[in-house]
């Protein structure tokens, strides 16, 4: 059963494709769709449907809890003919990481840009990794090929963002530099945590990493602020099931 | 670094395309023949160790299709090297002077509107355009060869259509024109519909253009053809074009290395069955 709400989980980094033996982010995917036995389309366009990359898929999504399914848009002659009506049938479509330019061009290609901003609006779970997180805004901070490059993602959620946002990657310094350069304010996750936005407000961070933490980048004149969110570690049993936001995140974006 | 290909006089290096029909990258004679043809067309700027770099975009970047490319190229006197757009990450790369200080670059199969969408989204066709200007051979099959073209005839979205490609070449272009009647039934209606007139390429046939003027047909295999195709007075016509043939090249020495290994592990063989 699909609430009509508009979800999106945005993993700095993560899941089966990072963590191989912790399942916490993708469990908490799965129980956000409230469906018992949950279809879970699994898009690894970014990698060019890297065949290693499917087989983990189904591996970590096996068949006894869920009903797993992926698109190659490498290989359309095999897997479902109708793109559309089978994305908008699932309860989650998870995106895997790689190339996000990549990504973003060969969706447009096939049209699954607005098959997906359907599907978010119909109430499917929408979520990613890494470039399967970047897509999803409207403005973005790829690492992937050399120096960070700035971008523009689908729009879905009007903020930028930035991935594996570990300190010393070169990232934080480059996100920043965007963002004094004009860039939309956002969010930055480092690998572990997740960004749950409902609708496109961000609900809450959760973390499969007790130390992984999501942030809040705003720029302010020519200042940059930044602020670490209150982020909810899933392996601990007594984790408040909704952890309350920090008043600062309630301001309206500066973008 | 750098003065292994000086650079030809750029301003009038003539433009050569190779659009081959389908091949593989095997040891069989025909895919030897093309392999051959690659690396002679990629010597005649006169580098002494030519520069091949193929772009397996339309696979996906599959560690297959780059296996055995590097697997009939590594051994030849030649500097293979790819450009693998959706690995990148792995390994960075200055991905316009790469391509341009190549003496021949080769785009593999797979997804023709997956190619041109992933180019376009990296902005490889300016840099691929300019390289043909500057006198590096374009070259390609399948999906590859067609993306020269103004269109093609592709399964990308499954069943057979019509789809855009660079343009570079004038006309349209249909590969596995022997072995998918369906594709070429296709590219029989979208011509006679008013898809500019081209060429059906078998697997094996190529075409080879060299400056201006028509193209040269080529076949690696006997039987494979290559077939003008269009439409006069309504009617879609196809015309076969007389071939070249390519013979095979023997199949390269063993290394020395690999064939003192075999040596030695039939000896042990052998020793085996005696004691």
């Amino acid at each position: 059963m699909k609430t009509a709400e508009r979800q999106i989980v945005a993993f700095g980094g993560g899941g089966f494709s990072m963590e191989s033996g912790n399942p916490l982010l993708d469990d908490y995917v799965l129980g956000l769709t409230g469906a018992e036995r949950p279809r879970v389309c699994f898009l690894p366009s970014a990698s060019g449907d890297a065949d290693h990359y499917i087989v983990r898929f189904y591996r970590a999504f096996s068949a006894h809890r869920c009903e797993p399914s992926h698109i190659s848009l490498f290989r359309r002659e095999q897997g479902p003919g109708d793109l559309r009506r089978h994305l908008l049938s699932q309860d989650l479509i998870y995106v895997g990481g790689g190339s996000v330019v990549s990504l973003l061009g060969v969706w447009r290609a096939h049209g699954i840009d607005s098959i997906l901003r359907e599907a978010w609006e119909s109430g499917v779970v929408l979520c990613g990794l890494s470039a399967g997180s970047l897509c999803w805004f409207a403005e973005a901070v790829s690492g992937f090929h050399g120096e960070p490059k700035r971008l523009r993602g689908l729009g879905l959620l009007p903020f930028s963002n930035c991935v594996h946002y570990e300190r010393g990657s070169g990232r934080g310094e480059a996100y920043h530099r965007f963002l004094r350069e004009g860039m939309r304010g956002g969010y930055a996750a480092e690998d572990g945590a997740a960004l749950h936005f409902t609708g496109e407000e961000l609900s809450r961070v959760v973390a499969s990493r007790p130390q992984a933490r999501g942030y809040r980048l705003d720029v302010a004149g020519s200042r940059v602020v930044e602020m670490q969110i209150a982020t909810t570690y899933l392996g601990d049993r007594e984790a408040v099931p909704a952890a309350p936001l920090p008043e600062a995140l309630s301001t309206a974006p500066a973008a | 670094m750098g003065f292994a290909s000086g650079p030809i006089p750029k301003a009038t290096a003539v433009r050569r395309i190779l659009a081959l029909g389908g091949h593989e990258f095997s040891s069989r004679p025909p895919d030897r023949a093309v392999c051959e043809l690659l690396l002679r067309l990629a010597g005649e700027g006169g580098a002494e160790r030519p520069r091949i770099c193929i772009l397996p975009t339309a696979s996906g970047d599959t560690s297959d299709q780059i296996a055995s490319f590097y697997s009939a190229f590594g051994e030849r006197h030649c500097e293979p090297s790819d450009v693998s757009l959706f690995r990148l990450g792995r390994r960075p790369l200055e991905l316009r002077d790469h391509l341009l200080e190549q003496d021949l670059i080769y785009v593999g199969g797979g997804s023709m509107v997956n190619l041109l969408a992933v180019w376009e989204a990296h902005d490889i066709a300016s840099i691929l355009s300019l390289a043909w200007r500057q006198g590096i051979v374009l070259a390609g099959q399948s999906a590859g060869a067609m993306c020269w073209f103004e269109a093609g005839i592709t399964k990308s979205s499954g069943r057979p259509l019509a789809a855009a490609g660079l343009g570079l070449l004038e006309g349209s272009l249909c590969v596995h024109y022997n072995n998918e009647p369906e594709r070429r039934a296709a590219y029989l209606d979208a011509v006679g519909d008013g898809m500019p007139s081209g060429y059906g390429l078998d697997d094996y046939a190529g075409l080879l253009w060299e400056g201006e003027g028509t193209p040269s047909a080529l076949t690696a295999r006997r039987g494979a053809r290559a077939y003008r195709v269009s439409r006069r007075e309504g009617q879609v016509a196809e015309s076969p074009l007389p071939a070249r043939f390519l013979p095979a090249p023997a199949p390269a020495a063993l290394r020395e290395d690999i064939a003192e290994f075999r040596r030695i592990k039939t000896m042990r063989r052998r020793a085996g069955w005696l004691g």
